[in-house]
């Protein structure tokens, strides 16, 4: 899977998941809350019944008035009599901090229901009866909401997944499809690069040719044709690319490089300096050495002006390349680091450059730093 | 020593009976004798006023009320009951007294005494 597949995939799938976990939630929390209440109701109509049955029997007991009187009191409930006063006459418990303006209340885990008896039945005028509150369908009721979250979770992320899958299909195949061509345009230029860079030095090896300038420009235009191809077959096999990684002498590899350079850096009559310690030695695939050196080098090149600056420093902590170029506007630093992506559409190239690098530090823990000035210049760090 | 502790409580018994005497009497002279006689229980006049009035506190007030002015429109007794037995006079005792008198028939009659748990 492609990173920009997988990026817009993840993006889908954030955006769709936490919008169906939160539609959920709240549906959970509805019917947790509806449920929780009939459960409540349902036990505040057993506090009435029994309150109807003692109100009953009170007034037996008051018609009666054989002593002594016996209060109705049947487990688990508790009850009280009280005058219009508020005043306790009787009860098989006494509670403490009635909430007198409320019918039905919760309290300490007890369930208290005001009756009120009319008329007053050996002086009652309420009956407060009271009950232990019933947790476990609460309990169950918790327990079938989290599970339904859960299931409901775990098939709308299903679901998600397949959607998601669905929904970046077509920039998938448009990709694969760019890649493809990308391949094959690359795999056609090969031949005809080697052929025109092998005749170049046979020329101007064998012959003393005049067209000496011409004959410069066209190996520049050669070598330029020839990295991007060695570019983009990087990116293209970069996945399946077997690595040797060695003891790579990086001070001798920016020797050859900067040479491999030379003639650009003499027509755009760079000032070079450059400060690289010797025998600096780094564990890394000499591939991926060369096209992180390689595209540092050649946008230093690329976007310095004519008669500008070209400083290269190595030293054993790390690679800094710095030009007297265009510069980079402040907001474009992160988005060039992206495939495709160019500040600067005047110069050639397809904008895969600072991505290779990017890929090659990642893949080695390198540390990546981009300080530019726009119109002034710019600094490539990269620390190991 | 058994017969001087029973004896203690004999006296013991006896000044209480005599510290609520007045009261107990004033019910038995005033009260009780006539209701007997009449055949109308106090029970059940009590047992009317705590079913339309709830507290003692009340209660006391309309039964002061009531013998002060014993008129139908002052009792607790249905219209129809005054067919049978006509209104008393006022009744013949100061406030204080009276108001001791009342408290003592209620204190008889409290149903807090007489309410047991199963």
């Amino acid at each position: 899977m492609l990173h920009s597949e997988r990026r817009s995939l993840f993006r889908f799938l954030a955006i769709y998941l936490s919008s169906t976990f939160l539609l959920f939630s709240l549906a959970t929390v509805i019917f947790y809350s509806f449920q929780k209440h009939q459960i409540v109701d349902k036990q505040n109509n057993m506090l009435q019944e029994e309150a109807v049955k003692i109100a009953e029997s009170l007034r037996q007991i008051h018609q009666e008035f054989t002593e002594p009187l016996i209060y109705p009191y049947h487990k688990p409930f508790d009850s009280a009599i009280y005058n219009l006063d508020k005043e306790y006459i009787f009860g098989s418990f006494r509670p403490q901090h009635i909430l007198w303006s409320r019918e039905y209340y919760l309290k300490d885990k007890r369930l208290v229901y005001i009756h009120l008896l009319q008329p007053y039945y050996l002086g009652a005028s309420y009956l407060v009866v009271a009950k232990d509150i019933n947790s476990k369908p609460f309990d169950d009721l918790f327990k079938i909401s989290i599970v339904f979250l859960l299931v409901a979770g775990f098939l709308f992320t299903l679901l998600g997944f397949f959607l998601g899958k669905l929904f970046v299909q077509p920039m998938k195949e448009s990709m694969e499809s760019m890649n493809r061509f990308i391949e094959d345009t690359t795999h056609e230029f090969n031949t005809p690069i080697s052929t025109i860079l092998t005749n170049i030095e046979l020329l101007d090896a064998i012959y003393d040719c005049e067209g000496k300038e011409e004959m410069k420009r066209i190996e520049i235009a050669s070598k330029t044709l020839s990295r991007l191809y060695e570019d983009l077959s990087y990116l293209k096999l970069n996945h399946n690319y077997h690595r040797e990684i060695e003891e790579l002498n990086m001070s001798k590899l920016l020797y050859e490089r900067i040479e491999y350079f030379n003639t650009l850096i003499e027509a755009k009559n760079l000032k070079l300096v450059f400060e690289i310690e010797d025998d600096i030695i780094l564990d890394i695939d000499k591939n991926d050495a060369i096209r992180m050196v390689d595209n540092l080098l050649s946008n230093a090149i690329k976007y310095n002006k004519k008669d500008g600056m070209l400083s290269v420093v190595l030293e054993s902590g790390g690679l800094s390349i710095k030009d007297s170029g265009v510069g980079i506007k402040k907001e474009d630093i992160f988005l060039i680091q992206g495939r495709f992506q160019r500040a600067n559409k005047s110069e050639g190239g397809f904008g895969i450059g600072l991505d290779i690098v990017g890929q090659v530090v990642k893949r080695y823990g390198f540390n990546f730093k981009i300080i530019s000035i726009y119109k002034e210049s710019t600094e490539v760090t990269i620390r190991w | 020593m058994v017969r001087v502790f029973l004896i203690l409580i004999m006296f013991i018994g006896y000044l209480e009976s005599e510290a609520l005497a007045p009261n107990s009497i004033n019910i038995e002279k005033n009260c009780i004798a006539c209701h007997t006689k009449q055949k109308i229980p106090s029970e059940l006049i009590y047992r009317r006023y705590l079913t339309k009035y709830s507290t003692h506190k009340t209660i006391r007030k309309v039964i002061f009320n009531y013998l002060k002015n014993p008129t139908k429109e002052n009792s607790i007794m249905p219209k129809q009951f005054f067919l049978k037995f006509p209104p008393k006079e006022p009744i013949d005792m100061n406030d204080t007294a009276l108001i001791k008198t009342i408290d003592t028939y209620l204190d008889y009659f409290d149903i807090k005494r007489k309410l047991v748990l199963p």
